[in-house]
């Protein structure tokens, strides 16, 4: 695991709640024979990798006193900025611009690191300023050094890069814009059409495969886009006014509501256009109108090029992705890719649409409005080596630091003994119960003992009370611990390893499981079945434990509010229960 | 429509979802706080077509795919986000192993039970094998990162236009379709079939639509917007990494030349590399003429390569910084298009050792053609989109364009593959036929390929038409007013590019055209995909007259919902 062991996870259940409210979801396998209740919960399983949280990134939901994770919470962006330059951008530019930035973030499209606008000019030692630098400017990549010089692509200015990058092409070429392409496309289709005239009048029948029309090779995928569009358009366009009231598309922006209205005012004329036949659409018929012919001399050029220059000019698929168009092949048809912007997002509760995160709108500020986190209202599992083994087997006074335990070696077959700590949140003391399978989901089988399920945890008092009150002192476990750190009293089953003011540490015996078949030790070297290969990660020994707290809280505000308000806030406490499933990492077995 | 139920509903739903009032108890109390709803379905023809304006253009456009999902907004001629799913997608939050470089470097072992890729996948069609939950969980995860980091969206619920393959189980439907319901509150979403958009994104009406995806390739008969056949192989992308797979383990082992180094077993991230990077497919080799009947000079192929062995043989050097020792394998340029040779094509096997789902493409693409009706195929021959993610690779399409054409040329479109021993006077018939045919075509007087009939070797339809000048006065008035010939060109094989299944579903979505099968949000989680309606053409009548505009929009708002192709 990429955390450190020993680590805890905390599942959140929402998965498995929400699979019953659709009624159809009738699954084709039997359900699960055992009742919810029952079922442990399995790490192991892959659909857990969706349940599990670290406490960090849970939030709360006080009004349904549940856990929120990241699926049951509804999403609502409040702002939107850009992570590179922190500049606000508009809801209306986001509609109209797209979600990147429109200034001069940009990221290498080889390596994805933001890049830096400079002078092809080399800097005039003399002059330190920026203003002093003229000259074409570019894009590069101070990381690897990849800058639009190679796509052949400079800028006259050094603001403003997004519009200027939008009209050149790779090459240097100048890219029309799309009103620039609007109109050529018209005034080509007016030349076509002229032409085709004049074959008519001509009589000239020549066979309709031949496509002579292509005139500048290949379009891009944008151009052929828009031709297509404009072709649909135009379609429809004169496909409708015999059909003004249709329902389907009653819209301003629409063409066909254009007509419609015109049509409400010139009645007679609609009538004639009625009981005219709609001619129905056709398909597209030249490159202005979207249609490509495959061509096979560019696949033939493709294959000469990864012939002749090889692996390097090829992208890699990461690269390809993170390109507008992904369709791209060589290195030389990268662009530099605008930076997505990100957004600040309030959080709210999927059940009762209570917010249960909002943060400050200002972009550069970190704090929050409204945050209720997990972590305030859930006790914190941790679990460490209890250092006994260690210390008993290197005595020698001379290490003054004690072994620390390596994690990531455990011993298969040895008892181990680990502390498991809880810490409660809470401003009342809670009662804990924990429960967990005895040996451990999943092909290697780990025992495990809680020696103390049921205990106590203290409030979360201010700290001070602790310190001051000494008479409340609890129960100090140093007592037992020798000076030489051995343990006197051992370790005893039921009884809780050491309290504090709100902590409370009991022991689990943790045996680790063979990472290989124990049978295959005692027939010595003849084993001739190959060895199953362990999947990754599976020689990491996970534990689920099921944790039930019981406590009793004030009742909540709102509830108070509720009722009556005149009673005495000190009488209304009620009970409450709160449990859920966490899986904790002890650390991965040693390969024997 | 229910009316008051449903208003409210929404009522509260627009609320909740655009909320930005900070007092809670307002939120808790007030049910009817005086906010003007977002999203009211009662906007009908009888008032102003501003009510409606709203509502409409708000879309999100989805395309399903089995490994991939790509999100956008209408309009838009490229997806704003393409999402894989493979193990880096579906970690623990707060395992972040993969920005480790000692374990990037490390080369992933395929898990225990699982097939080639299996890792990488959205779903299968084998739904025995799925989990749909974890189908769920993967679909959830990777829909609400679109959302919130491509998408950027305003709170306003979308409308979403989803494109799907037409074979779809209806458990993995329901699967999708609950989350984007339930998770995202997509008031309604529109289902299309990938094929048909295709099509559209190709500027065509009727297509062969050959879609080479992962698991399978799907050849679909598109005619006027409908699918009218369908036939599936399971030689696709999956098999093809597979195989490329096969061959450079086969040729690491050989680099290192050790006989003591354990097999190399190259992980899938690394055959995808090399076969999206430098794989490529050989043009149709001259010599492959096995089974030809007929003298080889009367096929046309497309040659554009010499199959002649170059002297100093090109090379590739590959390099595999995640073996051990990392290394750089220099391997011949022509051995990388041998897994598109056999994964696709499986020149070396028999035609009848093919199972029924394990076509060659070619052969697919011809018993699809042959399996259409006459006129329909004679469209759809010159109208072959291919399209899929293994359709980029280079040389491809070329291939599978002139592999058919041969095939077309040898066997004509006669059901009948083998005669017996009447097979020699057939040889003869089908020559005299082609020579008939080559002549005409040289002199000039080419018309549509007509089907052969395989009965009469000199039909009418062979021998010189009369010239009817009325006729040609209409075929020249048709030219004059009509669509262009291009249009109507059918009888060869012609192969047509398409900006694919995406930008079709953003053609369709821009220019507002309400498909066929439309989901509502209520009345799926109501009850779920069984409310939907058993006919399949429920919508189409309302779609295509309008009866007035009362009428019109009753049946637009429609009561019933069918879930046409995938009912």
């Amino acid at each position: 695991m990429a955390q450190p062991f020993p680590y805890t996870y905390y599942s959140c259940d929402c998965y498995d709640s929400k699979t019953a409210s659709i009624p159809t979801k009738r699954s084709s396998q039997p359900p699960p024979p055992e009742d919810e209740d029952e079922r442990t919960f399995d790490p192991r399983n892959p659909r857990s990798n969706y349940s599990l949280y670290p406490l960090e990134h849970l939030l709360y939901c006080e009004d349904c006193q549940q856990i929120r994770c990241p699926r049951c919470v509804i999403e609502e962006t409040l702002n939107w900025f850009c992570p590179s330059c922190l500049f606000e951008v508009p809801s209306s530019m986001i509609k109209s611009e797209g979600n990147r930035c429109t200034r001069n973030c940009y990221n290498c499209p080889v390596c994805t690191s933001p890049m830096m606008v400079n002078s092809l000019e080399p800097p005039d030692p003399n002059t330190d300023d920026r203003s002093g630098i003229g000259g074409p400017w570019v894009l590069s990549c101070p990381y690897c050094h990849w800058s639009t010089v190679d796509i052949g692509i400079e800028f006259e200015k050094h603001t403003g890069i997004t519009q200027q990058l939008s009209r050149i092409a790779n090459g240097g070429k100048p890219i029309p814009t799309q009103k620039e392409r609007d109109k050529e496309r018209d005034r080509r289709k007016e030349l076509e059409s002229k032409k085709k005239e004049r074959e008519i009048l001509s009589e000239s029948d020549d066979s309709p495969t031949v496509d002579r029309r292509r005139v500048d090779g290949s379009l891009s995928h944008e151009e052929l886009f828009s031709n297509l569009s404009a072709f649909y358009k135009s379609q429809i366009a004169s496909a409708t006014p015999s059909n003004p009231f249709s329902p389907h598309d009653i819209n301003f922006s629409s063409p066909s509501s254009f007509s419609r209205i015109m049509n409400l005012y010139s009645s007679t004329s609609s009538k004639k256009q009625k009981q005219a036949k709609p001619t129905p659409m056709r398909e597209a018929a030249s490159t202005l109108e979207g249609l490509t012919i495959h061509d096979s001399a560019a696949d033939a050029t493709a294959i000469e090029r990864i012939k002749k220059e090889g692996w390097s000019i090829t992208l890699s698929s990461t690269q390809k992705h993170d390109q507008l168009n992904p369709n791209m092949q060589f290195d030389d048809e990268l662009r530099p890719v605008a930076t997505l912007l990100r957004t600040k997002r309030g959080k709210r509760c999927r059940n009762c649409r209570h917010i249960l995160s909002k943060p400050e709108s200002k972009i550069t500020s970190t704090r929050y409005k409204i945050k209720l986190l997990a972590l305030n209202h859930i006790p914190r599992l941790s679990l460490r080596a209890l250092s006994t083994t260690t210390a008993q087997q290197n005595p020698t006074p001379g290490t003054s630091a004690p072994l620390t335990f390596d994690y990531n070696a455990l011993k298969s077959g040895i008892p181990t003994h680990f502390l498991l700590t809880l810490s409660n949140p809470l401003f009342d003391p809670i009662r804990v119960t924990l429960a967990t399978p005895s040996t451990t989901p999943g092909k290697i089988q780990s025992r495990i003992t809680i020696l103390c399920p049921q205990f106590e945890v203290g409030a979360n008092t201010d700290v001070w009370d602790d310190a001051l009150s000494s008479s409340l002192s609890p129960v100090k476990r140093g007592s037992v611990i020798g000076p030489d750190g051995q343990i006197q009293g051992g370790i005893e089953a039921g009884k809780i390893w050491d309290r504090g003011r709100n902590w409370t540490r009991v022991v689990i015996e943790i045996v680790p499981g063979f990472l290989k078949p124990v049978t295959g030790l005692a027939f010595g070297g003849n084993g001739g079945v190959p060895e199953e290969m362990l999947n990754e990660d599976e020689d990491v020994l996970e534990i689920p434990i099921f944790v039930r707290l019981e406590f009793e809280a004030d009742v909540s505000a709102e509830d108070r509010g509720l009722s009556d308000s005149k009673e005495s806030e000190k009488d209304k406490r009620e009970k409450r229960e709160e449990a859920f499933w966490t899986v904790i990492g002890v650390g991965r077995i040693a390969a024997i | 429509m229910s009316s008051s139920i449903g208003g409210d509903r929404k009522v509260s739903l627009g609320r909740s979802v655009r909320g930005t009032t900070p007092r809670l108890k307002d939120l808790a109390s007030t049910p009817e706080s005086p906010r003007t709803p977002l999203f009211r379905s009662t906007s009908s023809a009888y008032g102003s077509p501003g009510g409606s304006f709203r509502t409409e253009d708000e879309y999100i456009v989805l395309e399903l795919g089995s490994r991939f999902v790509r999100g956008g907004f209408p309009g838009e001629s490229t997806p704003r986000c393409t999402l894989s799913f493979g193990p880096d997608e579906q970690r623990r939050v707060g395992d972040y192993r993969q920005w480790d470089p000692e374990y990037t470097l490390a080369r992933r072992k395929r898990k225990r039970g699982q097939e080639w890729g299996q890792e990488y996948e959205l779903y299968q069609m084998d739904l025995s094998q799925l989990d749909m939950g974890l189908v769920e969980d993967k679909f959830e995860r990777a829909m609400r990162e679109a959302y919130n980091k491509y998408f950027l969206l305003d709170p306003k619920p979308r409308r979403i236009l989803l494109a799907l393959p037409p074979l779809m189980p209806r458990q993995l439907l329901s699967t999708v379709l609950g989350v984007l319901f339930g998770n995202f509150q997509a008031p309604s979403i529109t289902l299309m079939a990938s094929p048909v958009l295709s099509s559209v994104a190709a500027g065509l009406r009727s297509a062969l639509v050959v879609d080479i995806g992962w698991a399978e390739t799907t050849v679909t008969g598109i005619y006027e917007y409908r699918e009218v056949h369908q036939r599936k192989s399971i030689r696709a992308g999956k098999l093809l990494s597979k195989e490329m797979a096969k061959l450079l383990n086969h040729e690491l082992d050989e680099w290192i030349d050790d006989p003591n180094a354990p097999k190399t077993e190259i992980s899938f991230e690394e055959a995808e590399e090399v076969l999206s990077r430098v794989g490529w497919c050989k043009s149709r080799p001259k010599s492959n003429r096995r089974t030809l009947y007929f003298p080889a000079r009367t096929s046309p192929v497309l040659e554009e390569f010499e199959d002649a062995v170059e002297s100093p043989e090109p090379v590739i050097t590959i390099p595999f910084p995640r073996n051990v020792p990392p290394t750089e394998l220099t391997i011949p340029f022509a051995s990388l298009a041998k897994p598109a040779e056999t994964a696709l094509f499986a020149p070396n096997t028999a035609l009848n050792e093919f199972d029924d789902d394990e076509l060659p493409l070619h052969h697919l693409i011809y018993r699809t053609l042959l399996s259409l009706p006459m006129d329909v195929r004679g469209l759809c021959m010159s109208r072959i989109v291919i399209t899929g993610g293994v359709s980029s690779l280079p040389g491809l399409k070329t291939r599978i364009l002139s592999e058919l054409d041969a095939l077309v040329q040898q066997r004509g479109w006669d059901p009948v593959r083998s005669y017996g021993s009447a097979s020699e006077r057939h040889e003869r018939i089908l020559r005299e036929r082609k020579e008939n045919l080559e002549r005409r075509r040289e002199e000039g007087t080419d018309k549509v390929g007509e089907s052969l009939n395989p009965e009469t070797p000199l039909s009418a339809a062979l021998q010189e038409q009369e010239e009817d000048a009325i006729e040609h006065k209409l075929a020249h008035l048709a030219l004059k007013n009509g669509p262009p010939p291009v249009c109507t060109t059918g009888g060869t094989i012609r192969g047509v590019e398409t900006l694919g299944a995406w930008a079709g579903a953003s053609l369709v979505a821009q220019l507002r055209i309400r498909g066929i099968v439309e989901v509502e949000r209520d009345k799926f989680l109501q009850h779920g995909l069984a409310g939907a309606n058993r006919e399949k053409d429920v919508s189409v009548v309302p779609q295509r007259q309008s009866i007035g505009p009362g009428v019109g929009r009753g049946a637009g708002e429609r009561g019933s919902w069918t879930l046409g192709v995938w009912a």
